[in-house]
């Protein structure tokens, strides 16, 4: 699929669609449309994910989820709030993403729904709970 | 009885450690489960800390392999940022040292393979002809491995016309030795022992994985990004995406020695139509607020980097994803099924970006008693 033909096929539950070119888009939305996005690509014969980059914004986490429809790119991302950061899982139905779930949750601390136990991936063992490498840090005071 | 068998972590001389968790009932592995990160460095932080011109060099220390792959993708994402479009000379000189790469990266391949399944005097040429395309990268740029040619707006260095020549000869050597190993990987007695029907990935399990690069194009699956979403000059140049069939390590290597071919094929023609004219452009390293993707195909497969500005010289944030990692996903099916023996040569059939397998403890786990096999003992086929 290119570009036009994904905004076509998501745009009912995505709030704004960039077109940067025939190959690559950039669509947003949130977390209650989030899967009735995942299952129409899925139904519309994408199986690739190529990763989820997580970004702190400072006021909330940004998710992208990058998937190749081939040949297009559509960078889908979905906001959340800094009080709730959860998602579901998708390995339902893009295995391929069962990495890079793990990786946005110890990376990023972003709850993933449906999946109870994940081990650490990155992280050594001994790394403190709740201490997520790439969050903004807090603006020290200066003393 | 089942078997648990720790395979990693630490390899002194590789860059990347992994560890791997087997069990093994009898010879049979029933289940593998990995641990990564020993050599987790922290660059995605550190491009948000440094500005557009340091991270290339940051971006060529993700891997040493396949540096060039890495600083053309991130500064190819940094021009989308700025809106930058390099000269048409830097794009082919791109290009060209981006298909040497991967041909010293498949001739590498070969060789320790061929290592890893006993066959070292295969191992021995193999590298003795990679030297010839090393050779032609330092020719270029001045260096062997890390060449950094790559710059936001163009490339460093120039091809000069003395070097064409040179450069020809050298493509000529690389396709006869290349010739030599396609015949000696279809016939060999001991290649086709160790590496056919072994760790294989089907091609509908290819897919779900979401595997890249020579692992999924060995399964059957025809993705190539050169073709798919093609960077630089890629659309101008002719070439076949190779595929195999079966998806086993014999594919995955034949993948990776016709792919040479197509490589050479390609570095002939880039030689032959590469226009004049300037090699970069000047850029300001202020970048307003943006954000751009760009995926190139890397010798392991697809890469990416998704790059926000924020108005400062510095990068907002950086995501790697690069190919290895994707392959993980599917290493589990590769591996279940299959013997304790076959475990470096289907490691390494999916080519790594680490080697982790030269310590191994095989634990009883009835009895807790601990033996550490060497790599060689592991390799070896269990009588």
């Amino acid at each position: 699929m290119n570009s036009q033909e994904i905004a076509n096929l998501i745009k009912a539950d995505v709030e704004d669609v960039k077109i940067i070119s025939e190959r690559c888009l950039f669509a947003s939305s949130d977390k209650k449309r989030f899967m009735k996005i995942i299952q129409s690509l899925k139904s519309s014969g994408v199986s690739h994910i190529s990763t989820i980059t997580a970004v702190d914004n400072g006021k909330s986490i940004e998710l992208i989820y990058h998937f190749d429809c081939k040949p297009a790119m559509l960078n889908l991302k979905i906001f959340l709030p800094l009080e709730d950061i959860s998602i579901p899982t998708i390995i339902e139905l893009f295995p391929g993403a069962v990495l890079y779930e793990r990786d946005v949750a110890e990376m990023m601390g972003v709850k993933i729904e449906g999946r109870p136990s994940m081990d650490r991936l990155f992280l050594p063992e001994d790394w403190p709970q709740g201490n997520y490498p790439l969050r903004k840090k807090k603006e020290e005071k200066p003393t | 009885m089942t078997l648990v068998i720790p395979v990693g972590p630490q390899h002194p001389a590789l860059k990347e450690p992994g560890f791997f968790k087997f069990e093994a009932k009898g010879e049979e592995i029933t289940k593998v489960d990995f641990y990564l990160g020993y050599a987790h460095r922290g660059i995605e932080e550190t491009f948000a800390r440094r500005n557009y011109k340091h991270n290339i060099y940051l971006s060529e220390r993700v891997c040493g392999i396949c540096n060039i792959c890495h600083s053309s993708c991130y500064t190819q994402a940094v021009e989308k940022l700025a809106g930058i479009d390099p000269p048409e000379r830097a794009k082919y000189i791109r290009a060209l040292i981006a298909e040497f790469e991967r041909i010293h990266n498949h001739f590498l391949w070969l060789g320790v393979a061929a290592h890893q399944i006993g066959f070292d005097t295969l191992f021995m040429l193999a590298m003795r002809d990679r030297e010839i395309v090393m050779d032609m990268r330092e020719m270029i740029s001045g260096n062997r491995v890390h060449s950094a040619t790559n710059t936001i707006g163009g490339v460093r260095r120039d091809v000069t016309p003395e070097q064409v020549p040179k450069l020809l000869k050298g493509l000529d050597k690389l396709e006869k030795a290349m010739d030599y190993y396609l015949n000696l990987f279809q016939s060999d007695r001991t290649i086709i022992a160790r590496c056919s029907n072994v760790g294989v990935l089907k091609k509908e399990d290819a897919i779900k994985y979401c595997a890249v690069g020579p692992v999924a194009r060995a399964s059957g699956v025809e993705t190539d990004l050169r073709k798919e979403d093609p960077a630089g000059i890629y659309s101008k140049l002719s070439f076949d995406v190779i595929t195999e069939k079966d998806g086993d390590v014999l594919a995955r290597g034949m993948v990776r020695l016709r792919e040479v071919m197509e490589s050479i094929k390609m570095s002939r023609q880039i030689l032959r139509e590469i226009p004049g004219g300037p090699l970069r452009v000047p850029v300001e390293l202020k970048i307003p607020p943006n954000e751009a993707i760009q995926r190139v195909e890397a010798p392991r497969g697809e890469l990416l980097y998704y790059v926000r500005s924020n108005g400062t010289e510095n990068p907002e944030r950086v995501r790697i994803r690069t190919p290895s990692y994707a392959t993980w996903s599917s290493f589990s099916t590769m591996m279940v099924g299959g013997t304790v023996a076959e475990i470096p040569i289907v490691i390494w059939s999916i080519d790594p970006c680490f080697s982790c397998t030269d310590r191994v403890t095989l634990v009883d786990a009835k009895t807790g008693k601990a033996k550490v096999y060497t790599l060689e003992e592991l390799g070896r086929r269990h009588k």
